[in-house]
């Protein structure tokens, strides 16, 4: 009997030194960065709609106020709540034009890939004003 | 005897208990291991997340196995799939690590078995523990690119400076460029880098004692936009290498170039100050922080440079600095002494002692000294490249930084720093001299985004460059910089310092140069490089005023028309198409319900992001405009205009729209002109 508990002993062992480094826990990241796709969503973001619908999405980009109807203030929290990423979506890529509304915002689908427009879509949603 | 026996037994009783023992280890220790653990909990994860039962048979009948990809041309196997089964799963899309799935990027999923994880992730492939296989410890050989700089994976095989979907490697690229990193420390691909740190062989007539003094002590703090770091000199330093400054001889030619311009008389500064906001100076450079800053700043350099040598300088920059940027204008002699007035006038640290432009007496064993000085702290590496040339590089060189072992790096004094490579790179760009005494890298003023960036890029650098298979393709090919006249007019205006041809020339400029004889009309050009005016109104930097003379603009507007055109693009866009296709009145209403006045005014309204289309029918050609609205990302990839995906009639009418533009203005300008 004792001579199996010391055949099993070292298993044991093993078992405790590996757990032990299984559970260690690993090093805290400095910061959490945002994820990839939102990273690459806030330059498409950048690129494309920032000069009309502003860099927080309130609708005062620099080109915005020589238009008319103004751009959507989109980080207004009753228009993200209503609009599904779908919404969003269909928006982007058809156009204002496309979706019944002012046709000064310009149909994206050509220019943009669908990965890219779901990406500026997750970081639209980042741009959502916190409630007041 | 008996006792022998029993003796004799003990011994065969331990013996094979230890050889149980020994033989129990290795399997238990593969039973136990780390990865084991996790294929059981995807397992299960996949089970549950399963849409069906065929899906969740697939999942429980996965077998516990070392899952592995041989990248044959690397040499390399990548056994991290053994744990993170999920990265080709999209049932793994939002599952906990190590069972996510990949983020999409240019090379997933698409690529995993041509790039395995460690030609993006560095790492070691081979080991199925976790900290070996990250390279977490400091002795570990690869250890993995952490995800802040995860863009440094993309540029071990993307060498060229600009990499399109990591800005951030891009960003850190170009710092490395303007701050000269590659003067000092060996980089591949960068053997041929010049420093743009102008000589320093009329630099005695240029300035005084005082301003030496004040910028070896700190560059930046005499001109934002220096690139020039501080080296954190001693008094004495200072001292010896402005007296060594004093001593080195002047080319006779520019000698002779200031003394004449001293000797002229002083402009009309009222006369100046027009030209010099016509000339538009401040395409490059700054004044009082205005202006696009690749250049120096403006605001105070007549306390630093005699209005002598500014004058020289004025007319022919090439001559005192056969690389720099800076274009020759085509200013009258008295056109000039009118801006060098202008700038005499106004452009002074009026905070400055009185004296400090003037020159000193040399001591000899100071300037020795200061010689000595000079090839100890590398100056020459910037400042006098040919001699650089010949030696060493004066710092370490860089290639292979990005895969060093922390282990293998001197931490020095830095008791502080997480010992991981990005911390150290950070720290040495951030205080590089605080490592141990004696150090010789200047400081930079580097910013905490700046410094970044730049890590990025150095992790990038790998020790030995990626085998052929892994090389991404050129984009674009270099096109040609015609020789003879059009060469020599190409050079004097610096047309690459801020425009694009094929893959070389700045990035000031929003207009690449490549299709320039297809887009535009020869008329209009000519004008145009006669006596530019803005485009886009909406951009800082906008092309100087050269006073190019007629018969030169002619010849560079033919050459333009004749070397950089895409015979892709219609001559005549409107050749064998219906009558109805020419319809501008269906032009007018597309223009409306595609709402192109969105960023283009034309008339009144309309936003200013994109160019105004007022005088489009003076400035571009048909086939341009047609070409255009077919594929607006064919001719700049990153041009904000949409694509609307025009039908050929669309596309068409829309150019005979924009075909009936001529503008009063520039109709009127361009008539009175011939």
């Amino acid at each position: 009997m004792k001579r199996a508990f010391l055949a099993v002993l070292p298993l044991f062992l093993v078992a405790a030194c590996t757990g032990k480094r299984a559970a260690a826990p690993s090093k805290p990241e400095a910061s959490a960065p945002p994820s990839y796709e939102i990273r690459l969503g806030k330059e498409t973001f950048r690129l494309y709609c920032q000069t009309c619908h502003g860099e927080t999405g309130a609708g005062d980009g620099f080109n915005a106020f020589n238009l008319d109807p103004h751009p959507r203030d989109i980080s207004d929290t009753a228009f993200q709540k209503k609009k599904s990423d779908s919404d969003l979506a269909d928006v982007i890529r058809r156009g204002g034009a496309g979706a019944g509304l002012s046709a000064l915002m310009p149909p994206w689908g050509r220019t943009l890939s669908e990965a890219q427009i779901n990406e500026v879509i997750l970081y639209v949603r980042t741009l959502k004003k916190p409630p007041a | 005897m008996k006792k022998d026996s029993l003796r004799l037994r003990l011994v065969f009783a331990i013996t094979s208990l230890l050889f149980l023992i020994v033989l129990a280890i290795s399997p238990a220790k593969n039973y136990f291991r780390e990865y084991r653990s996790v294929q059981r909990d995807f397992r299960s994860l996949g089970m549950s997340r399963a849409k069906s039962l065929k899906a969740a048979q697939a999942y429980q009948k996965r077998p516990v196995a070392i899952e592995q990809v041989w990248l044959r041309d690397l040499d390399r196997v990548d056994r991290c799939t053994t744990c993170h089964l999920g990265v080709a799963d999209p049932a793994m899309a939002d599952a906990p690590e190590p069972h996510r799935l990949h983020p999409r990027t240019a090379h997933t999923p698409g690529d995993l078995e041509r790039m395995g994880c460690t030609s993006c992730h560095a790492g070691e492939g081979l080991a199925t523990v976790r900290p070996e296989a990250h390279g977490t410890t400091a002795e570990a050989e690869s250890p993995m690119i952490p995800l802040a700089y995860l863009e440094a994976g993309c540029g071990r095989c993307h060498t060229s400076e600009k990499v399109s979907q990591a800005s951030l490697l891009s960003r850190g690229r170009a710092l490395m460029t303007r701050a000269g990193c590659y003067a000092c420390h060996a980089v591949r691909s960068h053997e041929q880098f010049r420093s743009e740190a102008p000589p320093l062989n009329t630099i005695s007539v240029k300035t005084g004692g005082e301003w030496i003094h004040r910028w070896l002590k700190d560059p930046s703090a005499v001109n934002p936009n220096a690139t020039m770091p501080n080296f954190h000199l001693e008094p004495k330093e200072i001292e010896e290498l402005t007296h060594y400054l004093f001593s080195r001889p002047v080319p006779r030619d520019l000698a002779a170039a200031i003394e004449k311009a001293s000797a002229e008389p002083a402009g009309d500064a009222a006369t100046g100050k027009k030209i010099f906001s016509e000339s538009r100076c401040i395409s490059c450079h700054t004044v009082e922080g205005k202006g696009n800053g690749s250049a120096p700043e403006l605001s105070k350099v007549a306390s630093s440079a005699t209005p002598g040598w500014l004058l020289a300088f004025l007319r022919d920059p090439q001559a005192f600095d056969p690389v720099t940027r800076m274009p020759r204008y085509h200013f009258s002699d008295q056109e000039s002494r009118d801006l060098v007035a202008y700038v005499t006038a106004e452009f002074r640290d009026f905070d400055a002692p009185k004296e400090i432009l003037e020159p000193i007496r040399v001591n000899q064993t100071l300037a020795e000294n200061g010689k000595k000085a000079f090839s100890r702290l590398g100056c020459f590496s910037c400042h006098d490249p040919i001699q650089g040339e010949a030696t060493e590089k004066f710092g370490p060189e860089l290639n292979g930084i990005g895969e060093k072992r922390a282990a293998s790096l001197d931490f020095g004094k830095r008791t502080d720093l997480a010992r991981n490579p990005p911390a150290w790179l950070a720290a040495k760009l951030e205080n590089p001299r605080s490592f141990a005494a004696g150090l010789r890298m200047p400081s930079y003023g580097f910013n905490a985004d700046d410094t970044h960036a730049i890590v990025t890029a150095l992790l990038s650098l790998g020790s030995q460059p990626v085998p052929e298979a892994y090389r991404p393709p050129l984009s674009g090919s270099p096109a040609p910089i015609p020789g003879g006249a059009v060469g020599a007019l190409i050079q004097r205006y610096r047309c690459l310092s801020c425009h694009q041809i094929g893959t070389q020339g700045g990035d000031i400029s929003m207009a690449p140069l490549t299709h320039e004889g297809s887009k535009v009309q020869r008329d209009w050009l000519v004008d145009y490089l006669m006596l530019s005016f803005t485009i886009r109104p909406i951009l800082e930097e906008r092309m100087p005023v050269f006073r190019i003379p007629k018969d030169e603009a002619v010849l560079l507007a033919d050459a333009i028309e004749s070397f950089y055109v895409d015979p892709s693009i219609p001559e005549d866009p409107f050749a064998g198409r219906p009558e109805p296709d020419r319809n501008p009145v269906e032009g007018q209403r597309l223009y409306v319900t595609l709402g192109c006045r969105g960023c283009h005014i034309v008339g009144a309204g309309g936003g200013y992001y994109g160019p105004p289309l007022t005088d489009t029918s003076t400035r571009l050609k048909p086939g341009w405009i047609y070409a255009w609205l077919k594929a607006p990302q064919r001719w700049r990839a990153d041009v904000r205009c949409p694509n609307y995906g025009l039908s050929d009639t669309d596309a068409l009418r829309l150019t005979a729209y924009l075909g009936t533009l001529h503008g009063e203005k520039a109709g009127a300008k361009v008539g009175g002109k011939k």
